[in-house]
């Protein structure tokens, strides 16, 4: 092989522990937040959420948000993926982790009250179609 | 609060959040090796694309993210800017074999799979071989012949047709029982559900199904399943001339009632699974990641970022 092409290297999947993972509260905010790392989540944001029968509110940065809890779909488990260390190249065989797991998360809206029109409720949907397009077929 | 800036940063992540089918994350087996993600040749796009081997290679998976502006993500005490969601759904490998199978098809012979399926750009794509689903169906789309213990193929189109055509059946029967709204990418599901008994729906299912199927198939095969499926194209431009015209054009009587009709489903029909697949194809073709992104069907509210 003369050339190598970067479709040759492979990332491995670390499962570790999946059923010991941390089990974190996991929130999808309907805005670009332009940091990633550590954040007071609890002490900002959850302190403030109201959870009223079917919708759970809370005011971000001034902002009113209305969220709603969905559960990830049967047969399936959500996964905080990590890489703890970054490739110097894109030729490198590289190894992501799970870092935590997690079966339920919430979305929010900004204003909007959570329908099931909104694009992730509808995301839940995809592995029932997924199953049909790559399902196997009867002879 | 909602920046418009694109994100530079998503491919210098370190951290991802997925929803997995359980089969992907399970504890494997003693002696296998962990699930790994590769980049083999999008079987629609012809690029690079990620995918995912359950342990022991046994069971492929797709990679797609959904992906919606402006989103971001708390996880624990943390923040994660990339608010993409990633999908790890169960793939039939026969899409990603296809191209290979057509290609040696040329030549007219039978022949070992494992003599046809080799791709330097791809190296990994031998491991599609090990896929149990891969021995189970080879013969949906080759004939096969065996001599010995050694099985041969030869690629039918015949079969593969059949083939594709079961799996329109499937999709659209899922689609049904599922609340996806088929008709437009803007309607509300309010609006869908009202129409649910309108003559215009299951041309809608048909054609959103060969949609779907179409983000795994070469843009030749997707045609000639259209063909198939009895549905006539429509990105030529005298389909998409008003019906007013095409009467003039084909001399017939003004009817008032019939033509506005059929006009009215097949305009609903067209615009939004045309224009998605393409949407879909071209950012599987930017997204550098290298996953595909399912937005376009799954969110009726998003926008077309175009201004």
């Amino acid at each position: 092989m003369q050339r190598m092409s970067a479709n040759g290297s492979v990332t491995s999947l670390q499962l570790g522990s999946v059923a010991g993972a941390e089990k974190p509260d996991v929130h999808l905010l309907p805005c670009e937040i332009e940091h990633d790392g550590p954040a007071e989540v609890t002490r900002y944001f959850t302190a403030a959420l109201k959870d009223r029968k079917h919708e759970k509110s809370v005011s971000f940065r001034g902002r009113g948000l209305k969220g709603q809890e969905v559960s990830c779909p049967h047969g399936y488990t959500g996964l905080v993926l990590r890489e703890n260390h970054k490739p110097t190249s894109d030729q490198e065989d590289r190894t992501v982790r799970v870092s935590s797991v997690f079966h339920r998360f919430t979305y929010w809206n900004l204003d909007t009250p959570p329908t099931s029109d909104d694009g992730v409720v509808m995301a839940m949907a995809w592995p029932e179609i997924a199953e049909a397009i790559h399902g196997l077929v009867d002879d | 609060m909602t920046t418009k800036k694109k994100r530079s940063s998503n491919t210098q992540n370190d951290r991802w959040v997925a929803i997995a089918a359980d089969s992907a994350v399970e504890a494997s087996k003693v002696g296998d090796s962990g699930p790994v993600f590769v980049r083999l040749r999008n079987p629609a796009t012809d690029a690079a694309s990620l995918y995912l081997f359950g342990s022991g290679d046994s069971q492929l998976y797709e990679v797609k993210a959904f992906n919606e502006d402006c989103h971001s993500w708390f996880v624990g005490q943390t923040v994660q800017r990339d608010g993409r969601l990633l999908y790890f759904t169960p793939m039939d490998p026969l899409f990603l074999l296809l191209p290979y199978l057509m290609k040696a098809g040329k030549e007219g012979k039978f022949q070992p799979v494992q003599q046809v399926v080799m791709d330097e750009d791809y190296p990994a794509c031998t491991r599609l071989l090990s896929c149990s689903q891969t021995q189970a169906s080879l013969h949906h789309v080759a004939e096969e012949k065996e001599v010995g213990s050694q099985k041969f193929h030869r690629y039918s189109q015949e079969k593969t047709m059949e083939w594709l055509k079961k799996k329109v059946d499937k999709t659209v029967r899922a689609l049904k029982t599922s609340n996806i709204s088929v008709g437009g990418g803007v309607k509300s599901m309010t609006y869908i559900r009202a129409k649910q008994e309108s003559d215009a729906r299951e041309e809608d299912y048909l054609r959103y199904a060969h949609g779907l199927i179409s983000d795994y198939i070469s843009d030749d095969l997707s045609r000639e399943l259209l063909k198939a499926l009895g549905l006539p194209e429509i990105s030529s431009p005298k389909e998409l001339e008003p019906p007013s015209k095409k009467r003039k054009m084909s001399d017939r009587p003004v009817e008032a009632g019939e033509d506005y009709t059929k006009f009215n489903s097949a305009d609903f029909a067209r615009k939004p699974p045309k224009k998605m697949t393409a949407a879909q194809k071209s950012l599987a073709k930017v997204d550098k990641s290298g996953m595909k992104t399912m937005s376009a069907f799954f969110s009726p509210k998003v926008k077309t970022e175009k201004n």
